[in-house]
C-alpha cells in the first residue's frame, strides 16, 4: 500500500534534516527547564494540590510550545513539494491524493509526539531519582499525554492544511501559528466575558480549560470528538486543495 | 498506445492547447517539438495524469486519463521538466522508494534497481545524496525513476536540457536503447537529437499540431527538390542566368562572388537538378570545382513550419 511507503519516507525525512534535531533539542531543554522549575517551586512551598506534571502542562508554557512546535513541524510538508516541483513527480506515480495527505499528516503527527517524549522522560527521571518516593499517578499521566496527543491531532491537521495553501514555508508557518494562537486566546475571551452563557460556551472551546481537565486525569469525550472531527475536516480540505491545485498548476 | 482526440486545455482565460488530436503506436519513438510556450509540457502533463484536460478525450494504453488515472499512471514513466527529485535522499533510497510507490513486486525491486542503475550509469553513485549530484546525474536518476517499473510508455519532457555534449550523447543512446522495449514520447529543442532517435515527429505551435511525420518526410516537405551548390569558373551573373533558365530549376542565387563564384540552385519541388546542372556546365565548358547537394535539416523544417 502506497500509504506506508509514503509514511516511512515522511518520518525518515524528518530525521534526515538538521532542523528536526534542533527542534527536538530545543523542546527537550525547554520542557526540562520548565519541569524542574515547577518541581522546585512546588517543593519549596510544599505544594501538594497538583502533581508536577499537572503543574507543567496547565500554564502558558504548554501553549508556547504548541504555538512554536506545530508550525515548525508542518510548514515544510506540502510547501516544499510545491516549491521544488516534486509534487508533480509524486502525483504522477500511482498514488491517491488522500494517501499522500494522510502520509504527510501521520508523519508530522509522529514527529510531534516524539517531541513530547522528553516530558515523559522527565516524569520517569524524577520518579526513579527519588527512589520511588515520588510516585507517578499512571492514569492521570496517561490522560495528560493523551490530551497532548489530542491537541497534536487537531493542530497538526491545521498545519498540514496551511502548508498545502502556499509554496512559501514562512507563510504556511505564520498561518498555522495564527490558528493555534486563536485556539489559545479563546480561553482568555471566556474569562473576560460577563455573560454566563457566553462564558460557558467559549469555555467548551478553550484549550486551556481542556488541558486543565486532562491534567487532572479527566478524559472528557467532548473535546475528543471536537478535535478528531476537526482534524478530519481539515484533512478533507487539504485533499480537495490538492485536487484543485492540479487545475491551476 | 496514446490516443488524443480533440484535446483542449485552458488556464484562467488562456488556451494552452487547442483541439489537438494525435495518435502514437506501440513501439514508436515520437519527438514532440515546438517553440517555448507552444503547449508541449501541458500536453505531456495531461498524458501523465497530472493535469486534467479541459475538453477532449485522452487515453493511454487503453485507459482514460481522467476516469482511470491510476491505471494510466501505473503504465507510464514520466520525467517532468527540470527533473524534480527529493534532494535529501540517497540514489538507492530514492529508487527503492519510487519502486515501492509504483508497485514493483517486493521480490523484484532489487533486480529492477540494479538494471536501471546499470542502464543509466548510476552504479558508482548509488550511495550519493541526490542533492550533491551534478545536473547530468540527476537527469539520469530521473530517467532511472521513469523506467523502474518497466512502464509501457515513457514520457520525457526535455530529457537533455542543461546537459553537456557528452551527457547528451549518453542520454540519446540510452533513449535509443530504451526505444527497443518501450514506447517513448519525448520533447526537446535539440533537433539533431530528434533526427537521430525518433521514428516520428509531432510539431506543435500555438497549441495546435502543425505537422506529424517522419523526420525525413518533414524535411522533404519543406524543400521539395533539394538544393545543389556549385562552384564554377565563370561570370557569376552569367551562371545564374543560364542555370535559372533550366526547366528543372526554380531559381539560382550567388552566395559568394570571386574567380570561382559559389552558386546555390533551388530545384522545383520533387526534382533532382544535379543531372541538368551538370549537363549545362559541360555544354558551356565551365571549369567545375564542386557540385554538392545541400541536405535540408530538420531545423529548417521546424523553423518553416512554426514561423508565424
Amino acid at each position: 500500500m502506497a500509504f506506508w511507503t509514503l509514511y516511512k519516507r515522511e518520518v525518515n525525512s524528518y530525521f534526515f534534516s538538521t532542523i528536526a534535531y534542533l527542534v527536538l533539542f530545543a523542546s527537550a531543554v525547554t520542557v526540562g527547564c520548565y519541569f524542574s522549575l515547577t518541581f522546585n517551586a512546588m517543593l519549596e512551598k510544599d505544594f501538594r494540590q497538583y502533581t508536577v506534571l499537572q503543574g507543567s502542562v496547565i500554564g502558558f508554557f504548554f501553549w508556547l510550545m504548541l504555538i512554536i512546535q506545530v508550525p515548525l513541524v508542518t510548514m515544510r510538508s506540502f510547501s516544499e513539494e510545491f516549491k521544488m516541483g516534486t509534487i508533480e513527480m509524486l502525483l504522477t506515480a500511482p498514488v491517491r491524493e488522500w494517501e499522500v495527505v494522510l502520509a504527510k499528516y501521520f508523519g508530522a503527527l509522529t514527529f510531534f509526539c516524539v517531541l513530547w517524549l522528553p516530558l515523559l522522560a522527565d516524569v520517569l527521571a524524577v520518579h526513579f531519582a527519588s527512589g520511588g518516593k515520588i510516585v507517578i499517578l499512571w492514569p492521570a499521566t496517561a490522560v495528560t499525554f493523551a490530551g497532548i496527543a489530542l491537541f497534536g491531532i487537531f493542530y497538526v491537521a491545521i498545519g498540514i492544511f496551511t502548508s498545502a495553501l502556499t509554496k512559501n514555508q514562512i507563510i504556511a508557518s505564520i498561518l498555522s501559528f495564527s490558528f493555534i494562537f486563536l485556539g489559545f486566546s479563546l480561553g482568555f475571551v471566556s474569562y473576560l466575558s460577563q455573560a454566563e452563557s457566553i462564558k460557558n460556551a467559549l469555555g467548551y472551546f478553550s484549550g486551556i480549560e481542556q488541558m486543565d481537565s486532562f491534567a487532572r486525569g479527566l478524559l472528557d469525550s467532548r473535546p475528543v470528538v471536537f478535535y478528531t472531527s476537526g482534524a478530519a475536516f481539515f484533512l478533507f480540505l487539504t485533499q480537495r486543495l490538492l485536487q484543485a491545485r492540479r487545475n491551476k498548476a | 498506445m496514446i490516443d488524443v482526440a480533440n484535446l483542449s486545455k485552458s488556464y484562467a482565460g488562456f488556451r494552452a492547447v487547442q483541439n489537438i488530436s494525435f495518435h502514437v503506436n506501440r513501439g514508436e519513438i515520437v519527438g514532440f517539438l515546438g517553440p517555448n510556450g507552444a503547449g508541449k509540457s501541458t500536453t505531456m502533463k495531461i498524458l501523465a495524469g497530472y493535469l486534467p484536460p479541459t475538453d477532449g478525450k485522452v487515453s493511454v494504453a487503453g485507459h482514460n486519463v481522467v476516469t482511470e488515472s491510476l491505471e494510466v499512471r501505473k503504465r507510464i514513466g514520466y520525467m517532468p521538466e527540470n527533473v524534480p527529485l527529493y534532494t535529501d535522499m540517497r540514489v538507492d533510497e530514492f529508487l527503492r522508494f519510487r519502486a515501492r510507490l509504483k508497485q514493483v513486486p517486493k521480490g523484484r525491486i532489487r533486480e529492477r534497481m540494479e538494471t536501471v542503475k546499470k542502464q543509466c550509469g548510476l552504479k558508482d553513485m548509488e550511495r550519493k545524496i541526490i542533492g550533491t549530484l551534478s545536473k547530468g546525474y540527476r537527469q539520469r536518476v530521473g530517467l532511472a525513476d521513469a523506467m523502474i517499473h518497466e512502464p509501457d510508455l515513457l514520457i520525457l519532457d526535455e530529457p537533455t536540457i542543461g546537459l553537456d555534449p557528452h551527457q547528451i550523447r549518453q542520454v540519446r543512446e540510452l533513449i535509443r536503447d530504451m526505444g527497443k522495449r518501450h514506447t517513448i514520447l519525448l520533447s526537446t529543442h535539440i533537433l539533431s537529437e530528434v533526427e537521430m532517435t525518433c521514428n516520428r515527429v509531432l510539431i506543435i505551435n500555438h497549441g495546435k499540431i502543425e505537422a506529424s511525420d517522419t523526420p525525413a518526410n518533414l524535411v522533404k516537405l519543406v524543400r521539395g527538390g533539394g538544393v545543389v551548390q556549385i562552384e564554377v569558373r565563370a561570370a557569376a551573373a552569367d551562371v545564374v542566368a543560364k542555370v535559372g533558365k533550366l526547366d528543372e530549376v526554380d531559381r539560382a542565387e550567388v552566395i559568394e562572388e570571386g574567380e570561382w563564384p559559389r552558386i546555390k540552385v533551388y530545384g522545383k519541388p520533387g526534382v533532382d537538378t544535379r543531372d541538368a546542372v551538370y549537363a549545362l556546365i559541360k555544354r558551356e565548358g565551365w571549369n567545375l570545382r564542386e557540385l554538392t547537394r545541400v541536405k535540408a535539416t530538420l531545423e529548417e523544417a521546424f523553423v518553416e513550419i512554426t514561423q508565424d
